[in-house]
């Protein structure tokens, strides 16, 4: 079965598109065909809460709730230097290996 | 489509009350150039206050307002640099208030049309010094085409 990792903003236009082009170069990189990655709209999360594939949210905004799966606070993506973006990436190739 | 990016989407030293009013005054003249709908800066805010953009960059903060793709009708990028910091709240704290000193506004009618504008973003806001550039250019037409060179802009 596939990995889908969501990437939630505010508007799901400019800031996840950021964070959502970064992790998709760096699964292309690592191989992974097999995951997907999706910005969404944080209030339309709901509906991929259920999808058994899920293994990841990656978060612009401050949560204040918790989630079966694993959550990465995507702020680096927009404002981090190479350095913090290449950490973020290592640890959501991590999450991937480990599911 | 490319990105619409000219001088008086920039607005420079900059005085206004509020973060507000720096939504409304870029949002105005995108919309006097007939880019966005007459009523972006209101959807711009509107969304500010349920979805926060104020960045803790360093050396000092940015932000980043929009509203969805609806009242864009053409991609543009606005641009203030401020003469005293407004307040904005962070985008991963809304509890948390930041003073802000340059805002971006993207008004984005199609993300993966400026994919590679949204990369340049990213890669500025991650660099103090490149930052502290854009807060040193003394005239308007310096920080125009100091982000002409620095963002790729036609």
């Amino acid at each position: 079965m596939g990995k889908l990792i969501v990437v939630a903003c505010g508007a799901g236009i400019n800031t996840s598109t950021i964070a959502e082009d970064s992790i998709r170069e760096r699964m292309a990189q690592e191989g992974f065909a097999d995951v997907e990655v999706k910005r969404i709209l944080m209030a339309d999360i709901e509906g991929y809460l259920t999808r058994t594939d899920l293994v990841l949210i990656v978060s612009m905004m401050k949560i204040f709730r918790t989630f079966d799966v694993p959550v990465i606070q995507g702020m680096p993506f927009l404002i981090g230097s190479q350095e913090e973006k290449n950490v973020l990436l290592n640890k959501i190739v991590d999450v991937v290996n480990s599911k | 489509m490319t990105l619409e990016f000219n001088e008086t989407l920039i607005a420079f030293d900059l005085q206004a009350g509020d973060a507000k009013e720096v939504i409304d005054l870029l949002a105005g003249r995108m919309h006097a150039q007939g880019l966005v709908a007459a009523d972006y800066g209101r959807q711009t805010w509107e969304r500010e206050q349920h979805h926060p953009t104020g960045l803790p960059t360093k050396p000092f903060c940015i932000a980043f307002p929009h509203a969805d793709a609806e009242g864009v009708h053409r991609s543009a990028l606005g641009v203030a640099v401020m003469r005293q910091p407004v307040t904005f709240q962070n985008m991963a704290d809304p509890d948390e208030d930041l003073d802000v000193s340059v805002v971006f506004m993207l008004a984005n009618r199609d993300p993966e049309e400026q994919i590679q504008t949204l990369r340049n973003l990213a890669t500025l806001f991650g660099q103090p010094e490149k930052l502290v550039e854009l807060r040193e250019q003394s005239t308007l037409l310096g920080v125009a085409s100091w982000l002409r060179r620095e963002l790729r802009l036609g």
